[in-house]
């Protein structure tokens, strides 16, 4: 993280539009009742430019992991900057690994990385919405839609670390998902305390690693 | 010559090519907003409507554009997965028989939604059509049609949503829906900028042995074919520089092993084109 060059923002010290489609720190429910509190930290990302340019591993660049169509909030698809959780960088090393392990290219589609909680194909407890997930289509020349090219990647995956969770083939299914579970990542200068939100507080915080 | 000749005329001249085709069916519906001429066969008779649907999906997608749900330069997941109307399950299309394959490399990436219209009506491709319909919603397209009047055009699924088939869920429409539907592009129930975009899509169609194959060189058709087994439909504007145009839907049913069910309609499309214009073009 140290190396991108990025500013890093406090989610609790956004415009009020952007918080109320982010929910930053905020806790939500899975389907199991168990609470988790969706990401509070994210990279402010000034232009496509810069997300074409940024690798979070040697072969994944942010725009890749931050690509979502027209079903996301008109504010966080058509205005700069677009914020992603800090976490997006984790999954990236992740996929990095299943490409060498695949030796060949890994797609991650539209909408396959980070979602925010408002995405319509979204539920506020998806793992997309802590950018710690991602749906590949496609493993060089093959298309993940069908259970044999599925659960092959799907084992490659899990190969990696028992924190991978890759979801086992339904009918239908057209990708394969994977995820992290609910990882939020807080750079080393950024303090969790409330204070940091107030507005005497200096706003955006930038790792102190990182270049000037 | 009065309508009522004309109509007689015509009436007699398409039955005899129906005949001669051995057409199972057939139905016709003719506008003309230069005279105000207007023709009717068979033309409340439900038809599978086959891609003609499209265009009523068109006509969703301007309305949400209209209203602010949509931007014709928004990006839209192009993906192979879509759900059943009957239950929900998901299934995919066929790529050997969609009308425009090349769209299935853009899978797991975005195009726009004005790219997918384009591919939907003039290459008549199914994936972009669901993907459409998908985004858009089949209960707020049906909802715009009846917004608009239509009551002869229903929109009930996607395309090759093979469980609804089975149902007996299918899309169908009328003679006259299909004109209906063809002069609602030419009203005010869409802005300009929608209107005048989707007759240029449906200015550009690719498929051009119906209506237009009937017509002499220098008219030109905003015009959505239709064609599965056993229906062999077109319908469109048809524009002469010399006069207003005139609205034309061809609605047939055939034999699944018939030929020339295409030059069936490019014949009704002459005879009609005569008696609108009251021109003889010769074989």
């Amino acid at each position: 993280m140290s190396e991108l060059d990025m500013e890093v923002v406090d989610g609790l010290t956004l415009s009020e539009k952007h918080r109320e489609l982010l929910r930053p720190g905020e806790a939500v429910e899975d389907e199991h009742g168990n609470s988790h509190r969706l990401p509070r930290f994210f990279f402010s990302v000034p232009s496509w430019k810069k997300a074409y340019e940024t690798r979070l591993a040697p072969h994944f660049k942010l725009a890749e992991l931050m690509t979502v169509d027209c079903r996301e909030a008109d504010l966080l698809l058509n205005e700069f900057p677009h914020y992603v959780p800090c976490a997006v960088t984790l999954i990236a090393r992740y996929l990095e690994d299943l490409r060498r392990d695949a030796d060949a290219v890994v797609l991650v589609g539209a909408n396959g990385g980070y979602r925010s909680p408002v995405h319509q194909r979204n539920e506020p407890k998806s793992p997309h919405c802590w950018a710690t997930a991602a749906d590949i289509y496609r493993v060089g020349g093959t298309y993940l839609d069908d259970e044999k090219s599925i659960a092959k990647y799907a084992d490659m995956a899990q190969s990696l670390g028992p924190q991978v969770f890759a979801r086992p083939y339904t009918k239908g299914d057209d990708h394969l998902h994977i995820d992290l579970g609910f990882i939020t990542v807080t750079p080393r200068n950024c303090s969790e305390g409330l204070a940091a939100a107030s507005p005497d507080v200096q706003k955006h915080v930038r790792p102190k690693t990182s270049p000037q | 010559m009065s309508d009522d000749d004309r109509t007689e005329q015509l009436g007699s001249a398409i039955e005899t090519i129906a005949k001669e085709q051995k057409t199972l069916e057939c139905a016709v519906s003719v506008r003309d907003y230069n005279s105000d001429f207007r023709f009717s066969m068979k033309s409340d008779r439900l038809f599978h409507a086959a891609s003609t649907i499209k265009v009523a999906i068109l006509l969703a997608v301007m309305k949400a554009v209209d209203e602010g749900r949509a931007r014709l330069d928004a990006p839209l997941h192009v993906r192979n997965r879509f759900l059943s109307v009957v239950d929900q399950s998901p299934y995919k299309l066929d790529r050997e028989s969609d009308g425009y394959p090349q769209l299935y490399k853009s899978i797991g990436r975005t195009a726009k939604i004005a790219e997918l219209a384009d591919c939907m009506i003039t290459s008549s491709s199914n994936l972009a059509t669901n993907l459409l319909l998908d985004f858009v919603g089949t209960d707020e397209a049906a909802k715009v049609l009846r917004d608009a009047g239509l009551s002869g055009v229903h929109l009930r699924r996607g395309v090759e949503d093979e469980n609804a088939y089975d149902e007996g869920i299918n899309n169908e429409a009328t003679a006259d829906g299909l004109a209906e539907l063809f002069a609602a592009f030419r009203g005010d129930f869409l802005s300009k900028n929608s209107r005048e975009h989707a007759i240029h899509i449906l200015l550009q169609q690719r498929f051009t042995s119906m209506i237009p194959a009937g017509l002499p060189s220098h008219a030109t058709v905003a015009h959505k074919t239709g064609e599965i087994s056993t229906v062999c439909h077109d319908a469109g504007i048809v524009y002469l520089p010399e006069r207003e145009p005139y609205i034309v839907a061809v609605l047939t049913e055939v034999d699944p092993d018939s030929n020339g069910r295409r030059e069936t309609v490019a014949k009704i499309s002459k005879v009609i084109y005569e008696a609108v214009t009251g021109t003889r073009t010769g074989k």
